[in-house]
């Protein structure tokens, strides 16, 4: 064969029976998938389903334990993602696999062969050919710039610039609506159309169901590391793919619709409020502004949800309001005591809560037992003990039955946190969250990367506690979370609230333009601090 | 691969397996520390086998072998057992040399001037002067480092070399012995020295240490301080998250070790020099991490591991001079041990 | 005691000298520790590795009579531990704080050993120095020239590598490749550097340049070997890195105050007369330390962390990057 490294030629892949183990867990069977090119393909399924793992392997991250990868009909053995790179292969990983505190032009030039030095004029040389793929494809973006100054969607556009200059006719893309707005979503697509039109091929990983009727020329889903098939948009209905997906019908077919709602049922009835915010402002890791004058109330008995698209001061605004990041300005009170300057386990103590939004770095102890970490935020005290004992007993009576009430999957209450599952993980961190007297809770991204029957639990149980009369504040960029939960919603866009609505006057549309930047567009009242209450 | 997968591999559900494992790697590392030591002794130009024996009858051949074995082991177990508490809260305190030497002036200071002439009294005091001295140098390391971030481990290893040099100044110049030479310290009063054991000649400082060893045991594996101490260890992002102080932590635990330092310190002086020397420590507080991380951060592996070091150091002595063997084969052999350990306990846990 | 034996204008520039002689070691360690922990490692082995490394060639030199060899001896013995520090943090991934420890620590007990075994109750042996060479032109600049140009040939070379590993970080595609790798392996492991690779070779290179650092203190400049020759001087050089902010230039400037500092007690000392004289000298033997340890702290303090490499300290697993 005389199957050049020639970029230029357009190739397909075909993967044949491919299989991966991690320990004991199979994340793929025996997957067959096929890409062509001039195609868009989705690749559809839940989280865990093996997405990313298949693509990985295509990427060279690692090699199959069986079954076979062939691009142009050449079966290839890959030891790295270089020489995946050379096949024309090219990944924009959904976390963006960029180092921070590089330029655009040397984070494509990291890891390129070549002499030892590196040279100005060769960085300078770079940055001019970045800059002409750059503009072939419209995507604007500063060579010169610093990672850590863009924005998520300047981030992304790196990344496929990076792959396209490298030479990638083979265009993987996990996730990548995930952290865009609808209409960043709505500017990538086409630029990946022409990319396909080229001769390219593009294959990209989700599970948003919208995003795979509107711009995949064919789908492939995946269930629990198997293929159920590969259809065409036009051959299925979106809840023929979510059954597929999911392998059951399930009350997600409401999210298809955009019309979900667990806690619906009930109207909210707002109480006084409990958690109140004013003027706040804050600087990121890098200090760069994350928040600046965000201001809220939440009441007793309602849910106000914070949406917006990663990268708008979420996290800031998590650690800020739980004490785990110092704030420049502002006032944070809790029940009408000021809470501005406490620590973590003062507001514990005075009934806030925090479900945070990593769950294996913050909620839990993957070293320690699923009982030790179901009581480690309350020992000390009756009824386990005292600061001289703990009352080993009681910690196991307690554990069994907070494993029961949550339904957490444990072989026993002994078994190492760290190897639980995402949904039991989250289980476990609610399980100990909720079990508290609280008054407040902060519920930081509680679905993010759990599995349709987790993402019910999490709902109901975040639901009932609001029905119970505490005070939610849930900050979420998954639209259809905040729609189906919010009693009240407010929008962050570069570290600012832009924008409320209470429920019943709650659009999808508009929501999603005001996570976009466009909240003048949006047609939403004006937050300025503190206003956004129901007070009145 | 998802973050629980990973998990799923790294940590095998079962304890009780990953425990006899551990021990395996132990006897494993043991054994080649041992045979390393033999080598060591061969290169040196001894028999191996007559030169550990050398090294046994040195230490356990005579009572007053014996009881000199037991007086290296107080300040290595007691400062061992500082240390394994702190390191297990991830707070590496490399500074007990420091705390050690500031435990030491204190008490002597107390034992040379405070005019009581009741014993305990005195004893008591200048101990307690010990333990606080010891905890305030070891509490401005962990100030600097919860207040600031400023790693513990530099700080705390400065912080020896400006203690031993305090310490000298003082036995050189304001407490030096009415005219002795150059770097007599003063004596402490009579009332103040420690009573010692019979035939053993071991200070009643030994009681001490034995009794620290259930109480540190209890303290980590029963109190809530010992769980807040592990989770910190472990993850002190979710620590934080359940409420822990961790500041206060990092403080508790650098001002706890540096008391232990300093008491180790201060029983020195009491117990063994019984006036303010500069030779009082032989490097015990470096020595107490090997203590403490060949007793696996356990009080009462901390224990066997002190009594196996002072074993050693002091059969050491015999064996360099029937063997004509270096000594310095007694400090090389637990250093070695450290590392193959390490080894040990990584392919123990599985990789 | 007469101030002006040690900042009168002659023995002003004496002072100079000496400061950016003894600075050399320190310096030598520290951008080497620069590199290993832009690259994600802590190396706390540093001590060890200098030590060893003065043991070495201070042994070569002794018994071949060659200051190069010995040199290059203690080089390839820092090399060494390098390469056990990486094999320990990077291959096999265990707390990085306690491996440097544990070097430290049997770098101390073998270096012990074998000099006791060697020079065990002998009179303490030494070696002859090397004369300083007056690099010409250069050396008539006022000020400077007599205090940097007026030095031995460990010197000048010290100083090219300490600027050229400084230079290794921001102009070379490995120290591209190691400041990725510091700051989020993850990504560089993607782009296809390898991060195991890299931790290595940077512990390597650390690992060199402490032992030469070894080498020069005691070939250079003390040419005799006591036990606890290194004297803090590691301990000293991972401080001045975190005041330099992890830019090998300012951890170079903070060598050269610590040099200062060390001088000047040395010469306090020598004018004094020692323990008989009413000078504290104990109180100046402290300076060095106490003066590294406030201008970290300092650093620290008014700084922030924001310059430390964000994987500093955490062991890579492939594949786990959540």
């Amino acid at each position: 064969m005389n199957a050049s490294r020639d970029g230029t030629r357009a190739r397909g892949v075909s993967m044949t029976g491919v299989v991966k183990r991690f320990g004991p867990v199979t994340a793929l069977g025996g997957v067959d998938f096929d890409l062509r090119p001039g195609e868009i393909h989705a690749l559809l399924g839940e989280n865990g389903a093996g997405k990313t793992t298949l693509m990985n392997i295509l990427y060279g991250m690692f090699p199959p334990d069986d079954g076979t990868v062939a691009i142009g009909g050449r079966e290839m053995r890959f030891a790295s993602p270089q020489d995946a790179i050379a096949e024309g292969v090219g990944m924009v990983h959904q976390h963006f696999m960029l180092v921070p505190t590089l330029t655009v032009a040397e984070n494509v030039v990291l890891g390129e062969r070549g002499g030892p030095l590196l040279r100005k004029r060769h960085l300078a040389a770079v940055s001019k050919q970045l800059a002409e793929v750059a503009e072939r494809y419209g995507l604007d973006v500063d060579p010169g710039a610093r990672v850590w100054q863009l924005s998520v969607g300047e981030q992304q556009r790196v990344e496929v610039l990076r792959a396209l200059y490298k030479g990638a006719r083979i265009l993987i893309l996990d996730e990548p609506t995930a952290t865009l707005t609808p209409r960043e979503t709505e500017r990538l697509f086409p630029k990946l159309r022409a990319l396909a039109a080229e001769g390219a091929a593009v294959v990209f990983i989700t599970h948003h169901l919208e995003d795979v009727i509107s711009w995949a020329d064919r789908i492939t889903v995946l269930r629990h590391g198997e293929r159920v098939g590969t259809l065409r948009p036009s051959e299925s209905s979106a809840s023929d793919l979510a059954r597929m997906m999911v392998g059951r019908d399930v009350r997600l077919m409401q999210v298809v619709a955009g019309e979900r709602s667990v806690s619906g049922t009930k109207e909210a009835r707002p109480r006084e409020p409990v958690l109140r915010v004013e003027g706040l402002r804050a600087k990121g890791d890098r200090g760069t502004p994350a928040l600046s004058d965000v201001g809220f109330s939440v009441a007793a008995g309602e849910i106000l949800a914070v949406a917006g698209v990663e990268g708008n001061g979420q996290p800031e605004l998590e650690e800020v309001l739980y004490g785990l990041r110092a704030r420049e300005a502002g006032r944070v009170s809790l029940d009408g005591r000021d809470v501005t300057y406490a620590d973590p386990a003062e507001r514990l103590r005075l009934g806030l809560g925090l479900v945070p939004s990593n769950r294996y770095r913050r909620g839990l102890i993957r070293e320690l037992s699923v009982a030790e970490n179901l009581v480690m935020d309350r020992l000390g005290a009756a009824p386990f003990g005292s600061e001289l004992r703990v009352d080993r007993r009681e910690v196991a009576r307690q554990a069994k039955e907070l494993i029961e009430r949550f339904s957490i999957r444990v072989s026993g209450p002994d078994q190492l946190a760290g190897t639980l599952s995402g949904g039991n993980a989250q289980r476990l961190v609610l399980a100990r969250t909720l079990s508290r007297e609280l008054r407040c809770l902060v519920a930081a991204q509680p679905t993010r990367g759990l599995d349709v029957g987790a993402i019910e639990f999490v709902w109901e149980q975040l639901a009932a506690a609001r029905d119970r009369g505490l005070a939610i504040l849930l900050i979420s960029t998954d639209l259809d979370e905040v729609m189906g939960m919010a009693d009240r919603c407010c929008v962050i866009y570069r570290g600012r609230l832009v924008a409320q609505w209470p429920r019943d006057e709650l659009d999808r549309e508009r929501v999603g333009l005001a996570m976009g930047g466009a909240a003048d567009r949006a047609a939403a009242a004006p937050v300025s601090s503190a206003v956004a209450s129901r007070e009145s | 691969m998802s973050v629980s997968q990973a998990a799923a591999r790294l940590a095998p559900p079962l304890r009780l397996d990953r425990r006899a494992r551990a021990l395996l790697a132990s006897a494993g590392a043991v054994l080649l520390s041992l045979v390393v030591g033999g080598l060591l002794v061969v290169i040196a130009g001894g028999d191996p086998v007559a030169a550990y024996r050398a090294l046994l009858d040195g230490a356990l051949g005579t009572p007053y072998g014996i009881g000199q074995m037991l007086v290296l082991a107080i300040p290595l177990v007691i400062i061992g057992l500082g240390l394994a508490l702190a390191f297990r809260g991830r707070v590496y305190n490399i500074g007990a040399e420091g705390q050690l030497f500031m435990g030491a002036l204190a008490a002597g200071v107390v034992a040379i001037f405070l005019p009581v002439g009741f014993d305990p009294l005195l004893i008591g005091a200048a101990t307690v002067a010990g333990v606080l001295a010891g905890a305030a140098w070891g509490g401005i390391v962990g100030v600097l480092r919860a207040r600031w971030g400023v790693n513990e481990v530099i700080t705390s290893l400065l912080l020896n070399f400006v203690a031993i040099l305090i310490f000298t100044y003082c036995v050189r110049r304001p407490l030096r012995a009415p005219g002795s030479p150059d770097l007599q310290g003063r004596s402490i009063q009579p009332d103040a020295a420690l009573p010692a054991l019979p035939d053993l000649a071991v200070h009643i400082g030994v009681f001490l240490a034995l009794l620290l060893v259930p109480l540190a045991a209890y303290v980590i594996s029963r109190t809530p301080f010992g769980f807040r101490v592990r989770m910190l260890g472990f993850n002190a992002e979710a620590a934080r998250t359940a409420g822990v102080r961790s500041g206060r932590m990092v403080v508790g635990l650098m001002v706890i070790s540096g008391g232990l330092a300093g008491l180790a310190g201060g029983l020195q002086v009491l117990g063994v020099a019984e006036r303010l020397d500069p030779g009082i420590s032989q490097g015990y507080g470096f020595t107490a991490i090997v203590v403490a991380l060949l007793g696996r951060l356990n009080a009462l592996g901390v224990l066997l591991a002190g009594l196996f070091i002072a074993l050693l150091q002091s059969g050491g002595q015999a064996m360099s001079v029937i063997e004509g063997v270096p000594y310095a084969i007694v400090l090389a052999i637990p250093a070695v041990f450290v590392v193959f350990l390490l080894i040990a306990d990584r392919f123990a846990r599985g990789s | 005691m007469d101030w002006s034996e040690i900042f009168g204008p002659d023995a002003l520039v004496v002072l100079l000298s000496t400061s950016v002689a003894f600075a050399m070691p320190t310096a030598l360690a520290a951008v080497g520790e620069t590199v290993a922990e832009r690259a994600g490692v802590l190396n706390l082995g540093l001590e060890g590795m200098l030590l060893a490394g003065a043991l070495v060639s201070f042994l070569v030199a002794y018994y071949v009579g060659s200051v190069a060899l010995g040199t290059v001896a203690g080089v390839a013995i820092g090399v060494v531990l390098g390469a056990l520090m990486a094999f320990l943090s990077v291959s096999l991934r265990t707390e990085q704080i306690i491996n440097g420890i544990a070097i430290v620590l049997v770098a101390q007990g073998i270096t012990l050993f074998v000099f006791e075994k060697l020079f065990g109750g002998e009179e303490q042996p030494t070696i002859a120095g090397i004369s300083d060479v007056e690099v010409p032109l250069l050396h008539d600049i006022p000020g400077v020239g007599p205090v940097v140009f007026e030095q031995n040939v460990l010197f000048y070379l010290s100083l090219a590598l300490a600027l050229g590993v400084s230079l290794l970080l921001t102009r070379t595609r490995f120290g591209l490749s190691v400041r990725a790798v510091g700051e989020s392996p993850a990504a560089a492991e993607a782009t296809a550097v390898s991060v195991a690779r890299t931790r290595w070779l940077a512990l390597l290179v650390c690992g060199g340049m402490a032992g030469l650092g070894g080498a020069v203190l005691v070939l250079g400049q003390l040419n005799v070997f006591e036990e606890d020759v290194s004297g803090g001087r590691g301990w000293v050089a991972i401080a001045l890195v975190i005041f330099g902010r992890w830019n090998p230039l300012l951890v170079l400037g903070g060598a050269f105050l610590f040099g200062f500092t060390d001088a000047l007690q040395i010469r306090v000392q020598a004018v004094s007369g020692g323990i008989a004289s009413s000078v504290p000298t104990e109180i100046f033997g402290a300076l060095p330390y106490v003066v590294t340890l406030a201008v970290m702290v300092a650093a620290t303090v008014l700084a922030g962390r924001d310059a430390q490499p964000a994987a500093l300290g955490v062991p890579f697993r492939k594949g786990v990057n959540a």
